[in-house]
């Protein structure tokens, strides 16, 4: 093991032109793909913050007891897509109304009677996942005794959880595509590097060499191109990052959430998946040059 | 041709009627001979003669057509793959072209026949590879590469390479053929002082002039073929 990593680390340094433009290769394959995780992350946050904003309103029944009211809050506060439930009465509402319509509360002072409803306001928590979970769950609060009827931004919702789901997929699809893309650029760069040492290949066999102790070290190559690439990649990504986010954040552009940089454990998965990538692409590589 | 009894202790090379068809050519027909160990062995004969081709029969980087091959006591008919790197562990071989690793120093180019076998201690391999490299007069070049050495240093290291291992049977595909006559001597001489050492060596030449430094044995080649009564060269 240590006099393959040895002989693996010495070619590495011998062929410094060729494992420098695999490592730029991969570094820059790394860098598209994981800007695509770091805006889908930031996306996704964006969608949890705003989600958590969404507010359902459950109009109660004219003369709902208080008994009633606690009950519908009790039920609701055990749903788990449910944050928070603040009940609302009628003359709050109004209060909230005149508040609303500042001078032109004369409108409403012709009155006798308060016409808005007692109401429960529900806030989400940020797992709802879609605008039809969120209709389920404005259907199940509509069902409950002592609710008239429930109100939500239904079609605003839709629209935008339909923009999302698209611009999900859609990235999804690039990021397969570019991944496979990578795939086969790797692999390739890495048959180019075993190409121009076929010789050296040949001549090893030649002097007694089994399979063992000339993919060994190549595979450690492989993998050490794919952790530099890797590396590269993120730390590209991170000065880019660094860079960019105050200036949105000085340009108001980030002002309702946190941008946030990749997770350690997606960072380690993608140092991980760098790895496996150089080690493919050396696995198929050397097959064809160990069957002479 | 009747078959010889075989004696492993006597015998390091056998073919028997092998023959070795790239396609519709025929490079080698019906080829017959044997070699005993400790032999100076030549196979000569015209260019396109299938020297080389019988050369790459024996290290097996071509593999027979047909017949019947004992290299040091390996069936090469029946050969496994994996066993294939062990007899050629067994040999030193010498090429024409010299095939050194041009990015790896000639005490690198050396010492991988060492690591290749498994050899792991740095002191030993430090030893052979300067022992051998002083017996081939490059030990003052050890830390040299390659492309920077002449071709008559180039095939000293070469040969040098061919003999760390202690082999007992080097392969020496034209060795010479590339050398000035200065050159093409000393590499001869090596080849003279690693057979009084004990190995067996053989050589494939068409060079009129090391034929007649002498030999223990040989075979004339001619369009694939072995000239010699009954097809067979001894």
């Amino acid at each position: 093991m240590k006099d393959t990593i040895r002989r693996g680390a010495a070619d590495f340094l011998n062929y410094k032109y060729l494992h420098g433009i695999c490592v730029i290769t991969i570094a820059l394959s790394v860098f598209v793909i994981s800007a695509f995780g770091l805006f889908l992350i930031n996306a996704g946050d964006l969608m949890v913050s705003w989600k958590k904003g969404i507010r359902i309103i459950a109009y109660l029944e004219p003369g709902a007891d208080e008994e009633t009211r606690d009950l519908i809050i009790g039920e609701m506060e055990t749903y788990p897509e449910v944050a928070g439930v603040e009940y609302v009465s009628s003359g709050e509402a109004l209060d909230w109304l005149k508040e609303e319509i500042g001078r032109q509360t004369a409108l409403l002072e012709g009155l006798t009677d308060n016409p808005l409803p007692d109401a429960v306001e529900v806030s989400l928590s940020g797992d709802i996942d879609g605008a039809d979970a969120i209709s389920s769950l404005a259907a199940r609060m509509e069902g409950l005794d002592g609710v008239a009827d429930v109100e939500y931004a239904r079609k605003w919702i839709e629209r935008f959880g339909g923009i999302y789901n698209l611009f999900r997929l859609t990235s999804m699809i690039l990021i397969g595509l570019i991944v496979s893309a990578v795939m086969m650029i790797v692999a390739n760069t890495i048959r180019l590097i075993l190409y121009s040492r076929i010789d050296e290949i040949k001549i090893t066999r030649i002097i007694g060499a089994d399979d063992a102790f000339i993919k060994y070290p190549l595979y450690f190559e492989g993998m050490m191109l794919g952790f530099l690439g890797g590396l590269a990649g993120l730390v590209l990504l991170y000065a880019a990052f660094f860079i960019t986010v105050p200036q949105l954040s000085s340009a108001g552009l980030l002002v309702y959430f946190q941008v946030r940089f990749l997770p350690w454990n997606l960072v380690l998965l993608i140092l991980l998946i760098s790895m496996t990538v150089g080690w493919i692409g050396c696995y198929f590589s050397i097959r064809r040059f160990l069957r002479f | 041709m009747k078959k010889m009894p075989f004696d492993p202790e006597r015998t390091i090379i056998r073919l028997y009627d092998v023959s070795k068809y790239f396609g519709e050519t025929d490079a080698l027909v019906n080829v017959t001979f044997d070699v005993c160990r400790n032999e100076f062995f030549f196979i000569s004969g015209p260019s396109g003669a299938g020297k080389s081709t019988l050369m790459k029969l024996l290290y097996l980087e071509e593999h027979m057509s047909s017949g019947y091959a004992i290299v040091d006591g390996m069936n090469l008919a029946r050969i496994r793959r994996n066993q294939v790197p062990m007899l050629r562990r067994r040999l030193g071989i010498v090429f024409q072209d010299y095939k050194l690793i041009p990015n790896k120093s000639v005490f690198d180019n050396v010492g991988l026949v060492l690591e290749v076998a498994g050899i792991r201690s740095r002191k030993t391999v430090r030893d052979r590879v300067m022992d051998v490299l002083e017996k081939v007069g490059m030990a003052d070049r050890h830390d040299a590469f390659p492309p920077t050495l002449s071709g008559g240093e180039q095939q000293r290291v070469a040969v040098a390479r061919a003999m760390v291992g202690n082999p007992s049977l080097i392969l020496a595909d034209e060795p010479t053929a590339s050398l000035d006559p200065e050159a093409a001597e000393m590499i001869f001489d090596l080849l003279v002082s690693a057979h009084s050492e004990g190995t067996t060596i053989v050589i494939t030449t068409h060079d009129r002039y090391l034929l007649s430094k002498g030999c223990t044995g040989s075979i004339y080649l001619k369009k694939g073929q072995c000239e010699g009564p009954d097809g067979a060269c001894r």
